[in-house]
């Protein structure tokens, strides 16, 4: 193994190039592990530790060959320069005494975790303590993506529609918090976390529902944050302490609509309703993972609406076609999701279902009574709902007045053509 | 003869070769969780019809930030308040420590549960 160069010192900015990128995953792991080792008082330093250990490499590596063990190698460059860091600065002498000890009891091999298990709890403690409910939750979800899936503040700004000012603010105020907080040095063991598994489970939905229900126009930048949600929910589930049926029910749903997001696309980029999908692209590795989790999640006394939901993604999943889709089935789950989490969404959804299952009347029956919300009101789907079924139940001028509301408030230009096709296709 | 260089990237991993179930082996899943589905329908319906039929959405800033608001709500299911109006339900609930961009709709229970 060659010997590490010093990495480069944290105020060198960071360059968003593709290396870094591809070394996210490394960079979740390092910042679990290190600051496992320093605590969670010293986040900024590993994270500008870690930051410099990837640089490193990207120029040792390419000068000296690829070393022996690459994650060992990182590790030792980006507790180095931790080290270095931590020594500046007279308060953390006792902490630095501490990692010195470690690193000198191993002699020439760094102390650098080997085992994937060791490594897998060290990601799983990370995850549990960005989720602590003290911290904003939007805060939880910026946190994540940028100690655990290694993103950078502008990755996670273009990802999530903010500014890279947002970003830094939210990513502030959970650091704030977790500096202040009564957090020891040393974070907390995993199971002490155990009641922080719904904030978990919401974070990973979170996370799963910004890259699905973006109105992102390219389609691989959206799939990677549901590629990021299935990776954490899957290290979740691999153990004891994540390892229950809602955490099965929701890896279910995240399969189960992963496999079709490529087919919700056409060869341009719009949107294509499910009815045109050509369900030949649905991901087959996607709906067998799905269909597996779905099976694991039907186990106790507890109906989640993780369950509910993974229900209805199954229902269109499994349907040998749209013609056939069992309507009756989704309906029901719907109104199942709405008594467990109510919601004038899931209503709307119960709507849709029930106008495919008994006909336009009983669809808007099914909203009969109901007083949008103010935020509801002017969402173009409450209004594409309605342009739908009230055209279809032969109301031609409330269905028409509908339909200017939704075309008006339609959030992208995608969203506005599939609208216009849907809407001026039913009025035929 | 100098040895090239290469420098290989991990990717997000996919399991790939592995042989999953059958299309009939996840029809036979399928049907596992709908037959298991089967004894929660009944009960959980149930306390669905007995809510009346308005309803009030509470937020934390009163107006709810974005088009996909059902994305950003608190998942954790629903609890019973108690108060002698709606207002006063309200009222409580938005007292509860909550994250922001959480909502609540509040809806009376019938005497008769």
């Amino acid at each position: 193994m060659s010997t590490p160069s010093h990495p480069r010192g944290p105020g060198e900015p960071a360059s968003p190039g593709l290396v870094e990128h591809y070394f996210r995953h490394e960079y979740g792991r390092l910042v679990a592990v290190l600051v496992r080792r320093v605590g969670l008082h010293h986040l900024d330093a590993v994270e500008d530790a870690v930051q410099g250990a990837l640089l490193a490499a990207l120029t040792a590596w390419v000068a000296n060959g690829i070393p022996h063990n690459p994650s060992a190698w990182l590790y030792q460059v980006a507790h180095n320069h931790l080290l270095g860091v931590l020594r500046k600065d007279q308060g953390h002498q006792q902490i630095l005494e501490g990692a010195a000890d470690q690193r000198a009891d191993n002699g020439e091999e760094p102390v650098s975790p080997t085992f994937a298990d060791e490594v897998r709890d060290e990601l799983l403690r990370m995850l549990f303590v960005c989720c602590d409910e003290k911290i904003p939750q939007e805060s939880r979800l910026v946190l994540a993506l940028k100690t655990l899936c290694g993103f950078s503040t502008g990755e996670i700004a273009f990802r999530l529609f903010t500014t890279e000012a947002n970003v830094y603010k939210r990513l502030a105020r959970a650091r704030d918090w977790l500096r202040q907080s009564e957090v020891d040095t040393q974070t907390p063991p995993l199971e002490s976390l155990r009641s922080r598994l719904p904030s978990v489970h919401a974070v990973i939905y979170l996370l799963f529902n910004e890259g699905y229900l973006s109105t992102h126009a390219e389609h691989a930048i959206r799939a990677e944050l549901c590629e990021e949600a299935i990776r954490l929910g899957t290290l979740l589930a691999t153990h004891s302490v994540g390892a229950a049926p809602p955490t099965f029910a929701l890896l279910a749903l995240m399969h189960l609509h992963a496999a079709r997001l490529a087919s919700r696309q056409d060869a341009t980029g719009g949107l294509l309703l499910l009815e045109e999908q050509d369900r030949s692209l649905w991901d087959a590795e996607h709906l067998s993972q799905g269909a597996t989790w779905l099976a694991r999640a039907a186990e106790g006394d507890v109906f989640t609406r993780f369950h509910a939901e993974a229900g209805i993604a199954a229902e269109h999943c499994f349907a040998p076609s749209f013609a056939e889709t069992r309507w009756n089935e989704i309906a029901e789950l719907y109104a199942m999701l709405e008594c467990i989490d109510p919601s004038p969404i899931h209503t709307l959804n119960r709507a849709v279902a029930v106008a495919q299952w008994q006909g336009p009347q009983a669809g808007l029956t099914a909203l009969d009574g109901m007083v949008p919300p103010a935020w509801l009101d002017g969402h173009y789907l409450w209004d594409a709902v309605l342009a739908d079924l009230h055209h279809r139940a032969g109301n031609a001028a409330t269905a028409e007045r509908h339909r200017d509301q939704a075309l008006a408030a339609a959030p992208s230009t995608a969203v506005r053509q599939l609208l216009r096709r849907r809407l001026n296709a039913s009025r035929k | 003869m100098s040895k090239r260089k290469y420098l290989v990237l991990a990717r997000s991993q996919r399991s790939g070769g592995r042989s999953g179930p059958s299309p009939e082996q996840m029809q036979q899943m399928f049907a596992a969780f709908n037959a298991w589905k089967e004894k929660f329908k009944d009960a959980i319906l149930d306390i669905g019809a007995k809510l009346e039929s308005e309803g009030r959405v509470v937020t934390a800033s009163g107006v709810a930030d974005g088009p996909f608001v059902e994305v950003k709500e608190v998942v954790g299911g629903f609890m019973i308040v108690s108060a002698e109006t709606y207002d006063g339900a309200v009222e409580v609930v938005r007292a509860m420590p909550t994250a922001p961009g959480a909502s609540f709709e509040i809806r009376e229970m019938t005497a008769k549960m």
